[in-house]
């Protein structure tokens, strides 16, 4: 089995690697990287915990091979934040809401979001739920997830919070 | 996931050979939504991964009114779904492709995907059977086109030979054409059908094809010509959804029974019918 050469940004690093073909993107942002923010759950699509942004669209990383990612773009949750640490302001509102509780789910509805914020600033509810329809979590019951980004869209709307 | 060599071929005529080279050694490997999860299972253990994505040209979506609508093989079913040309004239097209998976499932996987695929479910089928779409064939030997109901011929099996690699669908354009795309699913997103379908009118005729009720899509020639040409009256349209019924033949799994498939059948042809009429 050969290696494949890949050379990928993440989180607006250049990267190159000798990747196996056998592991998926999940496993080479994990394992390699060491960028655990990601999570491994269902590794087949269903659940969303390892959702990251690649060329401004949200995939599931559990369902890319290494050598794909040669030439891609790709934001994880580690890439969020800004580079002096201050959280996004939809980091924030998940902390305001209290859009959590275990957190294992948050980084994938986070790169979800942040990838429907980035495509449509202002979405209705409806659009907030379609986009996150990908997404799982067992714990909050998902409405204040929809709240969390939903101030976010009142905020981007010059609206009061 | 077991070892395999991933190879990036960048003509149709290169992964043709090496299709043709390894056979059943190989897979070809587009948006990998289905193919990662039976590669990681184990459900398949190719030794050679033939990645389809660096041939130029597979990507191409184009429409005009001559040829109708191109969708290349290697075209998202999320690109698919935001289209303006396939929202325009083919909304319930793109409203089944909106209805696959998530949207990171619709990021990746393709419309071709679907199709070649060949579950008797696949969300995007039954638009393309309403509309007659014809499957673009290409290998060594030359290229061929086969109606989308000839291509898919059982329960994942294709008229694909050797060698060959599908290179687009192609859908006609109607002018006028209107139609309807149901899914009936257990709940409202991320899931398969449990029934899927689509009435399009088309001049005076209405072609009706449905999804998760045999072991292909289906069309429902009978039906079809029962309300040809005619106005489209509560009972006529009560009629044509009870020879709607035996124009399918359901089976019991673990989405639905088959007697709730065979209701809804009749439901979803009454509803299409009439939303068209």
């Amino acid at each position: 089995m050969k290696k494949i050469h890949v050379r990928f940004y993440i989180n607006e690093e250049l990267n190159e690697l000798d990747v196996q073909p056998n592991r998926t993107m999940l496993s080479v942002i994990r394992d390699e990287l060491h960028l655990t923010g990601t999570k491994v759950g269902c590794g087949a699509g269903e659940c969303g915990a390892c959702t990251v942004i690649v060329d401004g669209k949200p995939v599931n990383a559990c369902l890319v091979l290494a050598p794909e990612m040669d030439g891609m773009h790709i934001t994880t949750i580690e890439g969020i934040a800004d580079h002096d640490g201050n959280l996004s302001p939809l980091q924030k509102a998940f902390i305001d809401h209290a859009a959590l509780q275990c957190g294992f789910c948050t980084p994938g509805f986070i790169m979800s979001a942040t990838a429907l914020l980035n495509e449509n600033p202002t979405p209705t509810r409806d659009e907030i739920k379609h986009a996150i329809a990908g997404n799982l979590c067992r714990c909050t019951g998902y409405i204040r997830i929809i709240e969390a980004i939903e101030d976010v869209a009142n905020q981007n709307k010059g609206g009061a919070n | 996931m077991k070892e395999f060599d991933y190879l990036q071929p960048k003509t149709i005529a290169e992964a043709s050979e090496l299709l043709a080279q390894y056979g059943k050694a190989a897979v070809l490997f587009n948006g990998g939504t289905d193919l990662v999860i039976q590669l990681r299972e184990n459900l398949i253990a190719p030794d050679y991964v033939i990645d389809i994505k660096h041939i130029p040209g597979l990507d191409q979506l184009a429409f005009d009114q001559e040829n109708g609508l191109t969708i290349g093989a290697c075209v998202t079913v999320a690109r698919l779904a935001a289209d303006d040309n396939v929202k325009k004239y083919y909304p319930f097209l793109a409203e089944a492709a909106e209805s696959i998976g998530s949207k990171q499932v619709r990021n990746r996987a393709t419309c071709i995907g679907n199709i070649v695929n060949a579950s008797p479910l696949c969300d995007t089928g039954t638009p393309l059977y309403a509309m007659d779409a014809v499957v673009c064939l290409e290998s060594k030997g030359g290229k061929r086109e086969l109606p989308i109901s000839e291509f898919i011929t059982f329960v994942k099996r294709t008229a694909i030979r050797d060698g060959e690699i599908v290179t687009s669908i192609r859908v006609p354009y109607v002018e006028g054409a209107r139609g309807v795309f149901t899914k009936v699913a257990r709940r409202k997103e991320v899931d398969l059908s449990t029934i899927c379908g689509t009435a399009v009118k088309i001049k005076d005729e209405y072609h009706l094809a449905f999804g998760a009720v045999a072991p292909t899509p289906v069309r429902m020639p009978k039906t079809e010509a029962l309300v040809r040409g005619k106005e489209l009256t509560d009972q006529l349209i009560e009629e044509a959804g009870k020879l709607a019924r035996t124009e399918v033949s359901p089976i019991d799994d673990v989405r639905a029974s088959k007697a709730y498939r065979l209701d809804v059948v009749e439901v979803v042809v009454k509803k299409s019918l009439r939303a068209l009429r």
